[in-house]
């Protein structure tokens, strides 16, 4: 645009005048002009902070997770300690076995370990015969001969298919069991008669769950419900043939055996010390307290032998459900106090007008924003 | 070669068992160190630091010759423990060398006529198992030897005093009990049951001193001073001033200094939570002193009128640190609090045994020492769980070395002989039966 040598000037202003006005050329496209020039001036500064807002958060959120790396790592600088040579007669150093050599020159770090054992169970999952093989034992020491190898090959294929096979199936059994105990619950609810008819275990703990107690600590309420045994053996429908018997008789063959809490079981014994002196409250209706229903020895026994769980599933981890429950608390990245302010340029989190401050000073330094 | 019968033959028939245990609680930070035999034992083990460090001459020191180290300042560590399990093995064995097995070491044993009782953090890695019990039998050659879970051992001790509950007989190991263990690395909840640990209930929090200590020195860093080459200082300070906060708000708002310009009353005095730490100078004072703080004398220090000592005013540190534990969430961590720990753990195990868990919570490990912690656990548990709900948490009087006392009385008890691996067995039957063996543990029988 030839103008003879005079640059206008052009305000970003639109000014309103009677009859024309001064506006910004904004070219010919509706978008470009929209974002030259926005309808709504006081929405500017904030629409533009939006278009970096996930740019923003993922910056914080590198940075929390170096933070949080260095907060993990045991020293400031990676200190290289030697082992100081012995002041006084060395001891022999070259009698180790082959495996003891091996595990001292090892310079692997626990992450290198976690890695090795994750891949492990990934090619356990998906191939299981490979991963047998793969964790075939050097032998221990020269003093194992192939007899003990052949005889324990299968060993160590078993116990890490085990492991793994224990995981994956875990979820589902976890989900199945419930599911039961849902089931069994709803039973429950539905009448005692059907729940009779399961009553063919090869040890009844059994009673119906009207049977009136005195109170106590070792025999309160609740009666020690016997269908959260039920859910683990499969729940037969069909009525067997000691079904009439139980029906007949249930408070008279059972009664003896809920004098005890928790009932006969072998993992857990009975309660068997003297009961604590009575009380005139005891039989008050009020101070009745509820004890839920005492596990089963399967229960128990499943609980006490089921396998250790892998380093990964044992760390505690949010469920979905309490993820958001309650918002993470903020605090001042200077004092300490609770983070109300935010740095526009940042995103950090400061206290008032004084570390806001203290805080700009370094902001600038570090990102030069 | 022998076969089976062979060997159980000349296991009754050759070397008698050994009647001295080494009792070892291998810990990140500290060795837990002493015997056990049938007639004496050790009443408290040795407390061995369990790292090589260096001070700012290069002088290294190993494992308790830290003992001899005055200068603190600038002093590096190396730890053969990460994340409580022993993965660096060169740097264990020169330890363990050191310390009781050389000529002139400390606690002096000869592995061939001893007993290892060593402790080990739940969930460990196979491959570290393995690593372990190799060069237990191997390297050393002991006559037998047991690896269990750290807190399981905790089972073995009379729980009941703790509790200071009247009682008549003392279970051994303990009917029920849920320990929670904050130590060096981490911070684990282990239902217990009988000596035997629930596996599928034990959860871990990946906070301990460690981090604690880190975050400390990142706060201090931030306001006062460059504290990042400090570790051993830094932690001597945690020690000494963090507790924990029973009201997190309350304390927060009084160590606040307010807006610009604002003098707020609490603030100026101190309000009981500010402390004045004053720095060792390697000189004359080679650990820190805590003071009551003085209004004025760390203003003073800073304008270098009192140059002679480097003052530190410590205000919410002293509490935010410890809070990490109940809220891991405040430095960006996405795991919950000990208290969800305990909750979640408990859900993974029938409701009946609820009320024995919840009546039952030890606390062990160092991070329990800090003041108010049993108090700020049991309030945060009742909160979570039904009011019917009894919640005792008790934490023993020497929670650091309650897992060796544990393991000493274990070693006492017949479950030791049952679950002990001799030196021919695992020649034997190689080091995958003995893992498998030591992951079995008790099993069902009584």
């Amino acid at each position: 645009m030839n103008n003879f040598g005079v640059i206008e000037v052009a305000s970003q202003k639109t000014k309103n005048a009677p009859g024309w006005a001064y506006v910004p050329d904004t070219g010919l496209t509706p978008a470009a002009a929209a974002a030259l020039q926005p309808l709504n001036r006081k929405r500017a500064a904030r629409d533009k902070a939006n278009v970096g807002a996930p740019d923003l958060t993922a910056r914080q959120d590198a940075k929390i997770r170096k933070d949080l790396e260095a907060l993990d790592k045991d020293s400031h600088r990676d200190a290289q300690i030697p082992i100081p040579p012995k002041a006084g007669g060395t001891r022999a150093q070259n009698k180790h076995t082959p495996n003891v050599r091996k595990i001292l020159q090892s310079q692997k770090t626990f992450a290198n370990h976690l890695d090795d054992y994750q891949a492990f169970l990934a090619l356990a999952e998906s191939n299981p015969q490979l991963a047998a093989q793969v964790n075939k034992p050097t032998p221990t020491t020269a003093a194992t001969t192939a007899t003990t190898t052949a005889r324990n090959s299968p060993a160590p294929s078993t116990i890490t298919t085990a492991s793994s096979n224990k995981r994956s199936s875990a979820a589902p059994k976890r989900a199945a069991a419930t599911a039961a105990a849902a089931a069994g619950a709803k039973e429950e609810k539905g009448g005692s008669n059907k729940k009779l008819k399961t009553q063919p275990q090869p040890k009844p703990v059994a009673g119906n769950d009207d049977v009136e107690m005195t109170d106590g600590p070792e025999a309160t309420q609740e009666t020690m419900t016997p269908d959260s045994s039920e859910p683990f053996p499969p729940r037969p429908d069909t009525p067997t043939c000691l079904e009439p018997s139980t029906t007949a008789t249930p408070t008279t063959t059972e009664q003896p055996k809920l004098q005890s809490y928790p009932p006969d079981g072998t993992i857990l014994p009975a309660y068997n010390r003297p009961p604590p002196t009575p009380h005139p409250g005891d039989d008050d209706p009020l101070l009745v307290s509820r004890v839920p229903p005492f596990p089963t020895d399967e229960e128990l026994r499943a609980l006490i032998t089921a396998p250790p769980l892998s380093y990964l599933e044992a760390r505690a981890q949010w469920t979905e459900e309490e993820e958001g429950r309650y918002p993470a608390r903020r605090f001042c990245e200077v004092c300490g106090y609770w983070g109300r302010v935010k740095c526009i340029k940042c995103g950090a989190r400061v206290c008032a007008l004084e570390c806001l401050e203290a805080h700009r000073e370094e902001c600038l330094v570090r990102y030069g924003l | 070669m022998t076969g089976r019968g062979g060997a159980k033959k000349s296991r009754a028939a050759g070397p008698a068992p050994p009647t001295t245990t080494l009792v070892l609680d291998n810990g990140a930070d500290t060795i837990k160190a002493g015997f056990v035999s049938d007639d004496k034992s050790d009443g408290k083990p040795r407390i061995i630091p369990n790292c090589l460090a260096r001070d700012r001459h290069r002088k290294i020191y190993v494992g308790s010759e830290l003992e001899k180290c005055k200068d603190f300042s600038e002093l590096a560590f190396r730890r053969p423990v990460e994340k409580g399990f022993i993965v660096n093995w060169e740097a264990q064995k020169e330890i363990w060398d050191r310390e009781f097995f050389d000529d002139k070491a400390a606690q002096k044993c000869d592995p061939s006529e001893t007993r290892l009782i060593l402790t080990e953090q739940p969930n460990s890695l196979p491959s570290l198992q393995t690593h372990c019990d190799q060069i237990v039998f191997e390297e050393y050659g002991f006559a037998s030897y047991y690896r269990g879970l750290g807190p399981v051992f905790n089972a073995y001790r009379d729980i009941q005093s703790i509790f200071r509950t009247p009682q008549s007989t003392i279970d051994s190991p303990a009917q029920v009990i849920l320990l929670i263990d904050s130590g060096y690395s981490h911070t684990t909840v282990t239902p217990i049951l009988q000596g035997r640990p629930l596996h599928p209930a034990i959860r871990r929090l990946d906070v301990g001193g460690k981090l604690m200590t880190n975050y400390l020195t990142r706060l201090l860093s931030v306001r006062h001073f460059d504290m990042r080459n400090e570790p051993y200082i830094v932690n001597e300070m945690k020690e000494a001033v963090c507790y924990t906060s029973l009201d997190f708000k309350g304390d927060l708002e009084k160590t606040w200094k307010g807006t610009r310009g604002e003098k707020r009353e609490d603030y100026l005095s101190g309000a009981g939570i500010a402390k004045d730490y004053v720095l060792p100078d390697s000189h004359t004072r080679f650990h820190g002193v805590v003071r009551d703080y003085e209004p004025g004398v760390s203003a003073r220090a800073r304008k270098g009128i009192i140059s002679t000592e480097d003052v530190l005013t410590l205000r919410n540190e002293r509490f935010v640190v410890p809070e990490l534990l109940f809220n891991p969430s405040d430095i960006g961590i996405r795991q919950p609090g000990i208290a969800d720990l305990v909750k979640q753990s408990l859900l993974a195990v029938p409701i009946g045994l609820w009320p024995g868990l919840l009546a039952n919570i030890v606390v062990v490990g160092g991070n329990s020492l800090s003041e108010g912690f049993c108090q700020r656990l049991q309030t945060e548990i009742l909160k979570r769980f039904p009011d019917e709900c009894r919640v005792r948490v008790a934490r023993p009087e020497d929670p650091i070395i309650s897992t060796w006392l544990g393991a000493a009385n274990f070693a006492k008890h017949e479950h030791a002989s049952r679950l002990e691996v001799t030196k021919q067995e695992y020649e034997e039957h190689g080091a995958a039966w003995v893992a498998r063996k030591f992951a079995a543990g008790l099993g069902l029988d009584p």
